[in-house]
């Protein structure tokens, strides 16, 4: 019985069905299973198929963007019985993104959030056009590990660095490791302005975030 | 030694070669009409909003979005005119747009550049955007200028000092695609005013123009509408630009992408028509294709038909249209993929009849400069540009009397007419470079030995002093206010 809702789980999560996702997770919590267990048995397994998949050049973008949307779905329904009972989901880190103000580009941000969420990473995710500020205060709030900040501008890339004071300003510095990225940033750019990495793609950022927080692949 | 600038090679065609059919480029007019009614697009700008309330389009202020009725839409695009004329410092490179003449010019904005000199790559800077003002205005295949890269080194103000740097270096008309908001378009404005005479002198014989890039999907960005606002009141043209990328900012179907770029350009363009009615707007929408398993921005797949289905688009709604040619993915010129993935863009271009194009000489999906690819780019330019001339056939051409003279089993070396045309017969491009005894010089040699004369020799002639007392003195007000 918990076996083929567990199986229902990991397909919901596969198909990229939200709906589904979230009705599995209700009837979890009407039949008395355990929250911990629906998510790392029944839709964690569903991400790991996906991401394999994607890896292996099976599955593309879309499907991980629905496979995420869903277990969003699952996640939020089961939180609140989680919570109560004590139990918490493993997490790679806490990652506070967004595009610097004065900036609309979010295509490359996207991607580094949807690539660090797939890798266990929570996301943040503050959007376009975000005053410095925000990025301190979000940060504060869901005591974030890592701070992300996105510039396609070389007009708004200094906003970067504002980012990066905006930490210090806020006393945060030394608990937040901040990361840059975008077509006009690179490697020298994030050391002059003392940020903690750059990475040219999403697939790298994964490696920097792991690396930064000491976490082995 | 001081080099002339030759005069200019537009691409001349009178062939014309149809992507859409009638019944394709109706049933787009009609999705675009459909979306503008029903969808509808977001204008974060209250000065936008007012105006379309003003015109009796339904805005719903709570979430900015404006829904265009079919009707409000062909009126106001019944006074967008289907031609204008982008002037220049010297009136004889004014361009006059025209049905059968297309314009190119050179790519724009770049971030980085690859030093001509080390070869180290370096933040582009304003002294890089008037040396290559200076080169793209020697080259014959540039009717008008962009800006190549950004004025790094001058901040928050860099796209009135690219405008500086550019007018500084060019008697062509001057193309932005970077001054967005209100206040840096009144700067640009004071500017060309200096530059024109007066404000009654600009309009008349517009010096520069702006491309403000919509945001997919159906969004518009408020710096970009206020200051082309502030622009059409001038009467300097503005063209909108659309980027729709399969996938991530658009349906992942071309047809849907294209529907979903000209609606945001159409939206923009009723707005101007309704505030300032008859002012020159130009149309453009750049497709591109984001990378299933990365999300990398893709703008040269291998199937890419119907690449110039946008310059129809545009004809079809009696607008000129800015075509896209150029911008390879390949990460440096010389390479297979450079050359590749542009090479036919400005034949078919050529065929398809944009009045102007964009854009010569960056490398890395337009971000990275190395200076001799805008001569490769120029180099691809004329092999179009051949191609596209009508062959000339005629009794002197067919040349009956010397093929009787020269009769089977001979040759032809020794005839007067061979000597006359065999000279200009085979045209020397880049790639024909003689080194003796026979041989002939690698191709990427030849075009940085051209940018080096180039640079070398050709100078333009500089703004008059108290007009560039003038401009200098408009900078600095700016810096100081904006910087
Ligand atoms: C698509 C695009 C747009 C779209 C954006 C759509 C959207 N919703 O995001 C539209 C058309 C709206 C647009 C608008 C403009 N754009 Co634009 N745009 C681009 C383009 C072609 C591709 C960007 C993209 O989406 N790439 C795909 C993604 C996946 O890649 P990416 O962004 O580089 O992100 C990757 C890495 O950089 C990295 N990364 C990114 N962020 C982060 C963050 C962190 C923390 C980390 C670790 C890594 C990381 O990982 C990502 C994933 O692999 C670039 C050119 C280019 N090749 O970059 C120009 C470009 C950035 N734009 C440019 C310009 C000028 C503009 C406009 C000013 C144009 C105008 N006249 O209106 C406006 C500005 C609007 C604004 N206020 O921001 C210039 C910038 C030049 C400059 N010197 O600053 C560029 C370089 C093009 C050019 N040469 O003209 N643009």
């Amino acid at each position: 019985m918990t076996a083929e809702l567990f199986t229902a789980m990991r397909q919901s999560i596969v198909d990229g069905e939200a709906g589904a996702a979230g009705d599995l997770a209700r009837q979890a919590l009407a039949t008395g299973v355990s929250p911990l267990d629906a998510i790392e048995r029944g839709y964690v397994p569903g991400l790991t198929a996906v991401g394999e998949a994607f890896s292996a050049g099976d599955m593309f973008l879309p499907d991980m963007m629905l496979a995420a949307r869903a277990m969003k779905a699952a996640v939020e329904i089961l939180e609140p019985a989680l919570k109560a009972s004590g139990g918490q989901r493993q997490i790679a880190g806490r990652v506070v993104i967004g595009t610097i103000k004065g900036d609309i580009h979010e295509i490359g941000k996207n991607m580094v959030a949807m690539m660090l969420a797939s890798a266990g990473f929570e996301i943040h995710d503050l959007g376009v056009d975000v005053p410095a500020e925000r990025f301190a205060e979000k940060a504060a709030e869901v005591d974030a590990d890592i701070v992300g900040v996105s510039a396609l501008l070389t007009t708004t890339m200094a906003g970067q660095r504002n980012v990066v004071q905006a930490i210090v300003a806020a006393g945060l510095r030394s608990r937040v490791k901040i990361i840059v990225g975008g077509a006009p940033a690179t490697q020298g750019w994030a050391d002059e302005i003392g940020a903690d990495g750059y990475s040219e793609d999403g697939v790298a950022s994964v490696a920097l975030a792991r690396q930064l927080l000491g976490i082995s692949a | 030694m001081t080099s002339e600038r030759p005069p200019l090679e537009p691409l001349r065609s009178s062939r014309r070669v149809r992507f859409l059919s009638d019944q394709q480029l109706d049933d787009l007019r009609a999705a675009t009409l459909r979306i503008l009614e029903e969808v509808g697009v977001k204008f974060p700008s209250d000065r936008a909003l007012r105006i379309f309330e003003e015109h009796g389009a339904s805005v719903d202020r709570e979430t900015q979005i404006v829904r265009l009725a079919p009707d409000l839409v062909m009126r106001a695009m019944a006074t967008v005119p289907r031609y204008f004329t982008m002037a220049a410092r010297d009136p004889s490179l004014d361009l006059v747009l025209q049905d059968g003449v297309t314009w190119f010019t050179n790519d724009g904005c770049g971030v980085e550049t690859i030093d001509f000199e080390t070869g180290l790559a370096r933040p582009s800077t304003k002294a890089d955007v008037a040396a290559m003002a200076r080169v793209a205005d020697y080259l014959p295949s540039s009717g008008f200028i962009w800006p190549m890269v950004s004025a790094q080194d001058k901040g928050r103000t860099s796209p009135l000092h690219e405008m500086d740097a550019c007018w500084g270096s060019t008697m062509k008309h001057v193309q932005s695609e970077t001054i967005m908001g209100a206040a840096h378009c009144r700067y640009a404005l004071e500017m060309a005013t200096v530059l024109a005479g007066s404000r009654e002198e600009l309009r008349r014989r517009p010096n520069f123009s702006l491309v403000v890039c919509t945001i997919a999907p159906l969004l518009q960005d408020q710096p970009g509408i206020e200051g082309a606002l502030e622009l059409a009141a001038a009467g300097v043209p503005v063209g909108f630009l659309s980027m729709p990328t399969l996938g991530t900012t658009a349906p992942a179907t071309m047809a849907g992408a294209l529907a979903l770029g000209d609606a945001e350009i159409i939206s923009a363009t009723v707005l101007l028509q309704l505030a300032h009615p008859g002012t020159p707007v130009f149309h453009s929408i750049m497709q591109a294709w984001a990378d299933p398993r990365t999300g990398t921005y893709v703008g040269y797949p291998l199937d890419q038909r119907a690449r110039y289905a946008p310059v129809e688009m545009a004809h079809h709604w009696g607008m000129p249209s800015l075509g896209a040619c150029y911008g390879t993915d390949a990460q440096r010129p010389g390479t297979w993929q450079a050359a590749a993935d542009v090479a036919l863009d400005p034949f078919w271009a050529g065929l398809v009849g944009p009045e102007i194009v964009t854009g010569m000489g960056l490398v890395k999906t337009y971000t990275r400069l190395h200076a001799e690819s805008i001569i490769l780019d120029n180099d691809l330019y004329q092999r179009a540009r051949y191609a596209l001339l009508d062959l000339d056939v005629s009794p002197e051409t067919l040349a009956l009397d010397v093929i009787a003279n020269v009769g089977p089993a001979g040759h032809f070396l020794a005839e007067q007419h061979t000597r006359k045309y065999m000279r200009h017969a085979m045209v020397r491009g880049l790639t024909h470079e003689l080194t003796p005894p026979s041989g002939y010089r690698d191709p990427i040699e030849v075009a940085r030995e051209r940018v080096r004369t180039i640079l070398e020799t050709h100078h333009v002639e500089p703004i008059e002093p108290a007009k560039q007392a003038e401009l200098t003195r408009i900078l600095a007000a700016a810096d100081r206010e904006l910087g």
